[in-house]
This record gives structure tokens, C-alpha cells and sequence, in this order.
């Protein structure tokens, strides 16, 4: 593959901001937390796109950084969807509702 | 050939992107994120990274969706029809205007400093090695000398999860049934 590595950067960015705006929009929690998984994998794509451009350009060196972080990164997006799948059950036990409109008391 | 495959699978992944993020029925973003999860997995392995990618379909196809899947099933959300209304209200809303405009600038800042900023290299392109960039003994080495210490930080991590997801979705003693 001959794609320059700015393309790859360009998509990760489309998915960040794809990701960034259903965050702020949508009101179901599941789908927000599918949003801010979708953001972790733009950060990753851009990572391994780094990396890829340092290998290009140390002649074919392979730089580690990259995949060592995005590692580490799904290692915690793991951890974050755990959790918040926790909260989301903890969530719909007390209040019967997913609907983040409904649990605005922290607000008001 | 490759670089024609690549430019499919950006295509999908950011269609599907989409879709997570518009479909009514939470059961619909699911699968397109499974979708979006697997063109990037494909990209990855053209990009020269054979571990990461197969590490992206294990973990994340088919452990974190699965959970997710798993807890919209115990919830039985996937026809709750209210919820998907005020959902789709809301994309009326002000509030989507502002929304909008600042992905619209994220996504801006991130495409100009692609463009103008990563030194195009790709031009000339040496080789990539034979095992792609994250072979995984090479991989491996990495992890457990230099990166020793956030590997274990991570496992810790990974310790505090178990515990804390254990107290938040266990119900109280003597509560509710």
C-alpha cells in the first residue's frame, strides 16, 4: 500500500468528529459509549498511522511506539465500556431508563 | 490494488461511522460499529500492522461489542420506540447546530493538520519489513523491557475493574429480590 500517511490521518479525523458529535447528540447511553469507542479508534488509527510514517521514514525501522500505545489504548477502552456498561445496568435497575434527559438531577 | 482496497475500507468505516451514530435502534449501531470495527481492522493490516489488527477483531469485535450486545439484550432495549423519538428529536434541536459546528472544526483542524503538516514520505517508499511494523516478537520484547512498568500499572487496572464493576451491577444486600 502507497496511500500517504496524511489520508490515514484525514480518516481518523472524520471518525473522531463522527464520534465527537453523536457523543454530544444522541441521548441513549449505550449509543453515547459506542460513540466515545469510536473516538478511542480514531486515536488508535492515528497512532498506528504515525508509526507507520516513522518506519517509512527510518527506511523501513520499525517504530514500536505506535502499536505499543494503541495497545495500551484498547486495553482501556475495554476497561471503559466495562465500567460504563456497569453503570448503564446500575443505571436502568434504579430508574427503568437509558434516556440520559431522564437522569439530569445533578443539573437542576 | 491496495491502495484501492484502502480507500473502500476508509469509505466503510466512515459510512458506518455514520450509521452508529443516526441509527434509531441501538441493536442497528451495534452492527454498524461491528461494521466500522472491521474495515479498520482492514486498514490496519494494510497499513503493515498484522498483530493490531487481529488484536481489534479478538478485542474489540468480539469481546467489548459483545458486551454491549449482551447488555442491550439483558435490557431488552431494542424496541423501546419512545427513547428512539426524543432521540431523533433532538437532531432539531439548537443545541445540534453548536454540535455540529465544533465536529465540523475538529474534523477541520485534524484534515488541515494532516494535509499540511505529516511530511509526505510515502513518495518513495522503502519497503516495509517482511513481518509488518509490529511483528510479535518484536512486539513482545517491547512490551516486557521498556514498557514494563505501564504493562503492569495496566494489569492493576485491570484488577480495579473487575472490582468495581462487581460492586456497581451487584445488587444490594437485602435489596430488591
Amino acid at each position: 500500500m502507497s496511500v500517504p500517511p496524511s489520508h490515514l490521518f484525514v480518516v481518523a479525523a472524520l471518525l473522531f468528529s463522527i464520534g465527537a458529535a453523536g457523543f454530544f447528540l444522541r441521548r441513549n447511553v449505550i449509543v453515547v459509549l459506542m460513540c466515545i469507542e469510536l473516538m478511542l479508534n480514531a486515536a488508535n488509527l492515528s497512532f498506528l498511522a504515525a508509526s507507520r510514517m516513522h518506519t517509512l521514514a527510518h527506511g523501513g525501522q520499525p517504530d514500536l511506539q505506535g502499536p505499543i500505545f494503541a495497545l495500551f489504548v484498547i486495553v482501556i477502552a475495554a476497561v471503559e465500556a466495562a465500567v460504563g456498561l456497569a453503570l448503564v445496568i446500575a443505571l436502568y435497575r434504579n430508574k427503568q431508563t437509558v434516556s440520559l434527559d431522564e437522569v439530569a438531577e445533578l443539573k437542576d | 490494488m491496495a491502495n484501492l482496497i484502502f480507500y473502500v475500507m476508509a469509505l466503510v468505516a466512515v459510512v458506518a461511522a455514520l450509521g452508529v451514530v443516526s441509527a434509531r435502534n441501538p441493536m442497528m449501531s451495534i452492527l454498524a460499529l461491528l461494521t466500522s470495527f472491521f474495515a479498520l481492522a482492514t486498514i490496519y493490516l494494510l497499513a503493515g500492522f498484522q498483530t493490531l489488527a487481529a488484536v481489534q477483531i479478538l478485542v474489540y469485535a468480539g469481546a467489548i461489542l459483545v458486551l454491549f450486545l449482551f447488555v442491550i439484550m439483558l435490557l431488552n432495549l431494542a424496541d423501546v420506540k419512545p427513547l428512539a423519538r426524543i432521540d431523533l428529536v433532538l437532531f432539531h434541536e439548537r443545541k445540534a447546530i453548536w454540535t455540529m459546528l465544533v465536529a465540523g472544526s475538529l474534523l477541520g483542524i485534524g484534515a488541515f493538520v494532516a494535509l499540511q503538516a505529516v511530511p509526505v514520505v510515502a513518495a518513495s517508499a522503502p519497503a516495509l519489513p517482511d513481518q509488518g511494523i509490529d511483528g510479535l516478537q518484536a512486539l513482545a520484547d517491547a512490551m516486557f523491557s521498556r514498557y514494563l512498568l505501564p504493562f503492569e500499572a495496566v494489569s492493576v487496572l485491570l484488577l480495579a475493574t473487575a472490582v468495581a464493576v462487581l460492586v456497581l451491577a451487584k445488587r444490594k444486600r437485602g435489596g430488591a429480590r
